[in-house]
């Protein structure tokens, strides 16, 4: 039974903390699906997280009193049904309920989880198996979510996501051997936590603010942007080995994380040109950092502190108070950007229709339709394809037409670009702030 | 010793690494991926079309005469193409610019022999001209060094540009065939006017 068991457990904490983030590439088909507002949609996102931060350590609390088994099935089984209730929503209000639902099953699910894989596997490797499926499940969301939607759709995110969690509900009621939780005997570690929410806000500008510049920005598909950002989580699973290699300690080890994170932002703020492949350094070194912070900070809250699912509630609520957190810092300020980029983006590309080497009635024509096209789309990056599909221009001038609108893509490329970059820099201030808090030496107690 | 490589090395390499990735960003131009600048409308730009006679000799002037209008009212040729593009009542100072930068226009191209002379465009202007075909036969059997004697392009383009009314044309640019319905009218008149004023001028007491 252990050997079916507890593999659901893991799968089911990784798509619990897969779906702070799971819907980011899935937002664009939600909005023109259900006939949204760009505020309302981000709510989709926001609303999770949100209810996580809140009802986790709560949660964790409700366990000391009940038996963890039969609240961790009826935490799956919430998380199963409300999963399955997102998929059918026909309103963003619906989908959000169905959203805050899905995150209190999910608080619920995690925190029995802990206990499950710690009955299943011991104290050491369940905990382990618990924050490294946690990991896993954060790094891979955005990429599992952009596959799924531009594969299928953005109901199939939730759709896959009910089988598993449906199995692992008579998986966590057969499991032996957990108890109601002993009281709290330990304080929350403060440090710890306060890290791993300022790189969870960090975090969240890497993997949020990417996939937008992506598919919103460069205008890529959400699979292609999948593919991209799928550098960070496999640069997270190297991250391990590695640090094991160079045998350092903890706080070597997170401070490293954290400038790693910085950097990586940093460089993501600073791209050469719209090519995917300046995108792949940038995030190795973010998937580095995730890798040797994230699960470390959560071990390292959690260790030797009892009862471990009270902490587990904390490390829950830390992470996803940083995903809040770094939303709402972030939000305002990419969207606030991309509105103020549209008046140099149309600024230039008014300099290279005048300017084109086009017979004036034609450049009359483009210079028609592409200002239905920029006005048509505030605050999001147009699509200027259409405006040159509608221009019937001579067989000699297609070529120079050809190439006008290659450059004006490029333009808005760098106008989104741009736009993203004080985001990115916000982001990488964060981690740095992160890494502060491990620099600052700790107070020692003086013993009387 | 061993301990001092053990922990410092991870620090040493993440500083490699940050600084090789930002480097290698900022070595290919990181930082300057941004949109096109405006280019300074006080500065002179060489000015081209692809189109000939008198729709190329237009682009060329409209060009100029963005640039000089921009030039007068301090914003760039792009913010005030957006600008006029985007409002159906141009202001006063914008039309004034705007004819003041098309007269510039005329005079720039005129002092770099970039004006084409009447009798290149008598032909093409004759064509789209509302005249009895024997008038018209009888312009295109004169010399072209009579007509160019007697019709100096410059002048011809001054007095257009007075008499156009750039506040509707500003209205019309989407629509091709109104612009040619005010620019045919003015551009005959002020044939007209400057031939009289060029007998007057060989004639006395004309």
């Amino acid at each position: 039974m252990r050997r079916v068991a507890a593999p659901l457990f893991a799968v089911t904490v990784a798509l619990v903390l897969a779906d702070s983030a799971i819907v980011t590439l899935a937002l664009p088909d939600i909005l023109q699906h259900l006939h949204t507002t760009v505020g309302e949609v981000a709510w989709v996102l926001i609303a999770f997280n949100l209810v996580l931060a809140v009802v986790a350590v709560p949660t964790a609390m409700v366990f000391a009193r009940n038996q963890p088994r039969f609240l961790s099935a009826l935490g799956i089984a919430v998380f199963a049904g409300a999963s399955a209730w997102c998929a059918l929503a026909g309103s963003i209000e619906v989908l959000i309920a169905a959203r805050c639902l899905q995150a209190v099953g999910g608080a619920l699910a995690l925190v029995g989880c802990l206990e499950l894989l710690v009955a299943a596997y011991g104290e050491r490797r369940g905990l382990t198996t618990w924050v490294t499926a946690g990991v896993v499940g954060t790094a891979a969301g955005p990429v599992a979510g952009g596959l799924l939607t531009e594969a299928i759709s953005w109901q199939a995110i939730f759709v896959v996501q009910v089988p598993f969690a449906a199995l692992a509900v008579p998986a966590a009621l057969l499991v032996r051997g957990t108890d109601a939780l002993t009281d709290d005997r330990h304080r929350p570690a403060v440090r710890p936590n306060i890290t791993l929410a300022l790189l969870s806000a960090a975090l969240t500008a890497a993997l949020f603010l990417l996939v937008l510049l992506l598919v919103e920005g460069w205008r890529h598909s959400p699979a292609t942007a999948a593919v991209t950002v799928s550098v960070v989580p496999v640069a997270a699973v190297v991250a391990g080995p590695l640090a094991r290699l160079l045998r350092t300690s903890f706080e070597v080890e997170v401070a490293v994380g954290c400038f790693l994170i910085a950097g990586g932002l940093a460089a993501l703020a600073i791209p050469p040109s719209a090519h995917l492949a300046w995108t792949v350094a940038p995030q190795a070194l973010v998937g580095l950092g995730l890798g040797l912070t994230v699960d470390r900070l959560t071990a390292h809250a959690m260790e030797m502190r009892l009862p471990r699912a009270h902490h587990a509630g904390w490390t829950i609520t830390a992470r996803h108070v940083g995903i809040v957190v770094g939303l709402a810092i972030l939000t305002p300020v990419f969207t606030g950007d991309l509105e103020d980029a549209q008046v140099p983006a149309q600024e230039a590309i008014t300099s290279l229709v005048l300017d084109a080497p086009l017979q004036p009635e034609d450049k009359v024509e483009v210079a028609q339709e592409l200002g239905d096209r920029l006005t048509g789309e505030r605050g999001r990056v147009p699509d200027l394809h259409p405006a040159f599909a509608k221009a019937d221009v001579a067989p000699e001038d297609r070529a120079a037409l050809a190439q006008l609108e290659r450059d004006l893509d490029e333009q808005l490329e760098r106008a989104a670009t741009r736009a993203f970059r004080d985001s990115f820099l916000i982001g990488a201030g964060l981690a740095l702030v992160a890494l502060l808090t491990v620099l600052v030496p700790t107070r020692r107690r003086v013993e009387p | 010793m061993t301990g001092v490589v053990s922990r410092a090395g991870l620090p040493a390499l993440a500083v490699v690494l940050v600084a090789g990735v930002l480097g290698v960003q900022l070595a290919n131009g990181g930082g300057d991926f941004e949109p096109l600048q405006p280019a300074d409308p006080c500065v002179t730009r060489p000015v081209t079309s692809q189109a000939e006679g008198i729709d190329g000799l237009t682009e060329q002037l409209v060009l100029l005469g963005v640039d000089g209008a921009a030039c007068r009212l301090d914003v760039s040729r792009e913010a005030l193409t957006l600008e006029l593009a985007q409002t159906d009542d141009p202001t006063d100072a914008q039309v004034d610019a705007l004819r003041a930068g098309l007269h510039d226009a005329v005079d720039r191209m005129s002092e770099e022999g970039t004006l084409p002379k009447a009798s290149e465009l008598t032909d093409e202007a004759l064509d789209d001209a509302d005249l009895n075909g024997f008038l018209k036969g009888a312009i295109r059997a004169l010399p072209g060094s009579v007509v160019d004697a007697a019709v100096k392009t410059d002048d011809v383009l001054h007095r257009t540009i007075d008499d156009l009314d750039l506040r509707e044309m500003l209205a019309n640019l989407d629509d091709p065939a109104a612009l040619d319905r005010m620019v045919e009218p003015a551009v005959t008149e002020a044939v007209r006017n400057s031939l009289v004023d060029r007998l007057k001028d060989l004639v006395p007491g004309f």
